[in-house]
C-alpha cells in the first residue's frame, strides 16, 4: 500500500460516515436509496450470472457462451453443454430472478395496503388461495370446454394460481378492513382460516385426483424452482414483468396510504382505485409465481423488511429495491439448493423457510415491545 | 369561500349531523366549538369530501362531489385527530408527503418549502428524527407541517386555499399553541381561510373572526366570539352555567372554569 493509498483510504470512509451522517441530520435518505439501487442492480446481474453459469454439471456457461459469441463451430462445445446452459439453467435463472421480484415486491405493496410490516402473501393465505386455483385447474381442467383449455394453452394454470389469489385478497380485504382501518389481528387470523380452508378444499380435490393429476400436484408442490422451461417463463413472465411495471406507479399513493386512507385521500390520492390496482398486482404476481413454482415462502417479508432498515420506507425506492433483493435472494437460495445436496437438490422452499422463519421470529421479538403485541 | 348548506350526515345508518349550513370565508378562521360529539369533527370531514352527505358543499363555487381527489387536494389541506403511521419514517419525509400534488412537488420547492414549513410550526432542526420517536405534541406539530406544505401558497391561481384543522393545539402546550394560532392567523391575512374545530374556548376568543357553536349535530349559535359567547349559549351548548367576562382592553370575551355552577 503506498502512502497515498493509505491517505486517502480513512478519508474515503470519513465520506460515507459523513453522508450517513447527513442523512440522519436532514432525514433525507435519497442518497443512500439511490446508491443502494446501483449496488443492487450490479448484485442482480452478478447472481443471475453465477445461477447460470453453476450447477451439478460441468457444464461451462463462459464456454457455451463463449463459442457462441465467437462464431467459431467449436467442436469442444458439446450439445449436451448448449442444451443444459440455454435450456435448463437459463430459464430457471431468469424466471427464479422473476419469482423473487414478484414475492419480495408484492410483500412491500401489501405491507404498504395493510400498513402493516406483518402482511406478506405467504402468512395471510394469498399462496394458499392461488394453489387452491392451480389445483383446481388441474384436477377439474379436463372438465371444462375443450376450446376454453386450448385457448389458455400454457397459460390455464398461471391465470387459475391468479383468480384464487385475486378471490382471496379481496375476501382478506373485506375482512380486515373496516372503515379504512384494517385491523391486524383480523387480518391474521383470516388469513389462518382462509389458508386452512384453501388446504381443506385443496385437500378434497387431491382425494379425488387420479394417478396423472395426483403426479401433476406433486411435482407442483413441492416448491422448486427445477423443471423451469422457456415455456413456463413464457407462461408466468408477462404476468409477473406486468405487474413488477404497474406497481412502481403505485408508490406515491403508497406513501401517503401510511398516514391512513383518509389522509390520503386528503393528499389527492385516488384511494379506492389504488388498491384495485395493489390488489389485482398482486394476486396476479403471486399467482403466477405459484403457479410456476409452488409456494415459496417468507420472501415476501424478509426483503422488504431489511431494506426499510437501510433506505427507509418511501415506496418510490422500496418497491424496485425490493424486487432487486428479492430475485437476488431467490437466485442465491437456489443456488444453494442445487449446492448442499449435489448432484440431488433440495427444494428451494425448505432453504427460505430455515432463513425466513428465524428472521420473521426476530422481527416479531424485536417489534413486541415497541407493538405492545 | 367554503359553502356548507344543509349538510346532513348518517355515520353506519345513525344520523350524526341534521341541516347544518356554515360559510368559511378566506381571510377569516372559521371555529367550530361544542361539547364532545355534538358532530364537530363529522361536519369537518364531510367538509373534506371524506364522509358521504346530504346537502350541497362547495368549494370556491366548485361542487365538491364533482372534483377530483387531486383537484381537492390542491386548494384544501386537512388536519386529522389523530395520526398513527405503519412505518419508520423521518420527520422530513412525513412532510415532504403533504408535496405530492399542487404547485409545490417540484423539485426545487421540495426541499424549501419542507424546511419552511418545519420552521414556521418550530420543528426547525427536526428533519432527521424519526416521527415515531417524537412526543405526541411534537407529532401533531409534524402533520401540521405537512399539511400546511400542501397548499403552502394561501392563495393560488387566484382562488383561496382552506386548511382544515381538527383541533390543532389539543396536544401542544401553551406555547406552542399560541404559535399554530398565530400560524393560522397569518394564513388568513395571506388571503387563504381555515376551519378549525376548538376546544379551548378563550383561544378560540382570541383567534377566531367567526365562530359556529353545535350542539346534537345541529348549529346553535354562530356569528363573532362575541355574540355568540353569552352566559346562556354556554349553559344551553355545554350544560353549565359559566359567566363569560371580558378583557379589559378590545373586549375579546373569556372564560374561567371558576366560575361554573352547575
Amino acid at each position: 500500500m503506498s502512502l497515498n493509498d493509505a491517505v486517502r483510504a480513512p478519508s474515503a470512509r470519513g465520506s460515507f460516515l459523513m453522508r450517513a451522517g447527513t442523512a440522519r441530520a436532514t432525514g433525507d435518505r435519497t442518497a443512500i436509496a439511490r446508491l443502494t439501487l446501483v449496488v443492487l442492480i450490479v448484485l442482480s446481474i452478478v447472481a443471475l450470472a453465477l445461477s447460470i453459469a453453476t450447477g451439478a454439471s460441468d457444464a461451462s456457461a463462459v464456454g457455451v457462451i463463449g463459442a457462441l459469441l465467437g462464431g467459431a463451430e467449436d467442436t469442444a462445445l458439446s450439445l449436451r453443454d448448449r442444451i443444459i446452459v440455454f435450456d435448463i439453467r437459463m430459464p430457471r435463472a431468469l424466471l427464479g430472478f422473476l419469482i423473487g421480484a414478484a414475492l419480495a415486491m408484492s410483500g412491500a405493496v401489501m405491507q404498504g395496503l395493510f400498513r402493516n410490516p406483518l402482511a406478506d402473501p405467504g402468512l395471510v393465505g394469498i399462496s394458499s388461495g392461488s394453489a387452491l386455483g392451480a389445483v383446481l385447474m388441474i384436477v377439474l381442467g379436463g372438465a371444462l370446454p375443450a376450446g376454453l383449455m386450448l385457448t389458455l394453452g400454457p397459460y390455464a394454470l398461471p391465470v387459475a394460481a391468479f383468480v384464487g389469489g385475486l378471490l382471496t385478497t379481496l375476501m382478506l380485504y373485506r375482512i380486515a378492513t373496516r372503515g379504512g382501518q384494517t385491523s391486524v389481528a383480523t387480518m391474521l387470523l383470516a388469513g389462518i382460516a382462509i389458508a386452512a380452508l384453501a388446504g381443506a378444499v385443496t385437500g378434497i380435490l387431491i382425494y379425488m385426483a387420479d394417478d396423472k393429476q395426483l403426479r401433476d400436484i406433486t411435482f407442483w408442490g413441492l416448491g422448486s424452482l427445477s423443471g423451469m422451461t422457456w415455456t413456463k417463463l413464457f407462461a408466468a413472465g408477462p404476468i409477473i414483468l406486468a405487474a413488477l411495471l404497474v406497481v412502481p406507479f403505485l408508490s406515491r399513493g403508497l406513501n401517503a396510504i401510511t398516514l391512513g386512507e383518509a389522509a390520503a385521500f386528503h393528499m389527492g390520492v385516488k384511494v379506492q382505485r389504488l388498491k384495485y390496482i395493489a390488489i389485482v398486482a398482486v394476486a396476479g404476481a403471486v399467482g403466477a409465481s405459484v403457479a410456476v413454482s409452488g409456494g415459496i415462502g417468507f420472501v415476501g417479508i424478509v426483503v422488504p423488511h431489511l431494506l426499510r432498515i437501510v433506505i427507509g420506507p418511501d415506496h418510490r425506492y422500496l418497491l424496485p429495491a425490493s424486487a432487486l433483493l428479492g430475485g437476488v435472494l431467490l437466485l442465491g437460495a437456489d443456488m444453494l439448493a442445487r449446492i448442499i445436496v449435489a448432484p440431488a437438490e433440495l427444494p428451494i422452499g425448505i432453504i427460505t423457510a430455515l432463513a425466513g422463519a428465524p428472521f420473521f421470529l426476530w422481527v416479531l421479538l424485536r417489534d413486541r415491545t415497541r407493538n405492545g403485541w | 369561500m367554503i359553502t356548507a348548506s344543509n349538510l346532513s350526515v348518517s355515520l353506519s345508518g345513525k344520523p350524526i349531523v341534521h341541516g347544518v349550513s356554515l360559510v368559511a370565508k378566506p381571510g377569516e378562521v372559521t371555529a367550530i366549538v361544542g361539547p364532545n360529539g355534538s358532530g364537530k369533527t363529522t361536519t369537518l370531514k364531510a367538509i373534506a369530501g371524506e364522509l358521504a352527505s346530504k346537502g350541497d358543499i362547495s368549494l370556491n363555487g366548485h361542487d365538491i362531489r364533482t372534483l377530483e381527489p387531486w383537484q381537492l387536494a390542491t386548494k384544501r389541506a386537512v388536519l386529522p385527530q389523530a395520526a398513527t403511521i405503519a412505518f419508520p419514517f423521518t420527520v422530513r419525509e412525513i412532510v415532504r408527503l403533504g408535496l405530492t400534488v399542487g404547485p409545490n412537488r417540484h423539485a426545487e420547492r421540495i426541499d424549501a418549502v419542507t424546511a419552511e414549513a418545519l420552521a414556521a410550526v418550530d420543528l426547525a432542526g427536526f428533519a432527521g428524527r424519526l416521527y415515531q420517536e417524537l412526543s405526541g405534541g411534537e407529532q401533531q406539530r409534524v402533520q401540521l407541517a405537512r399539511v400546511l406544505s400542501q397548499i403552502w401558497e394561501p392563495v393560488l391561481d387566484g382562488e383561496p386555499c382552506f386548511l382544515l384543522l381538527d383541533e390543532p393545539v389539543s396536544a401542544l402546550d401553551i406555547r406552542h399553541q399560541l404559535t399554530i394560532m398565530q400560524l393560522a392567523r397569518r394564513y388568513c391575512e395571506g388571503g387563504g381561510g381555515v376551519i378549525a374545530v376548538m376546544h379551548d374556548l378563550n383561544l378560540t376568543a382570541m383567534f377566531a373572526d367567526h365562530m359556529v357553536m353545535m350542539k346534537d349535530g345541529r348549529i346553535e349559535r354562530s356569528g363573532a366570539p362575541a355574540e355568540v359567547m353569552t352566559d346562556d349559549a354556554m349553559e344551553a351548548v355545554f350544560g353549565c352555567r359559566m359567566r363569560i367576562n371580558g378583557v379589559p382592553s378590545g373586549g375579546v370575551p373569556f372564560v374561567l372554569p371558576h366560575t361554573a355552577s352547575a
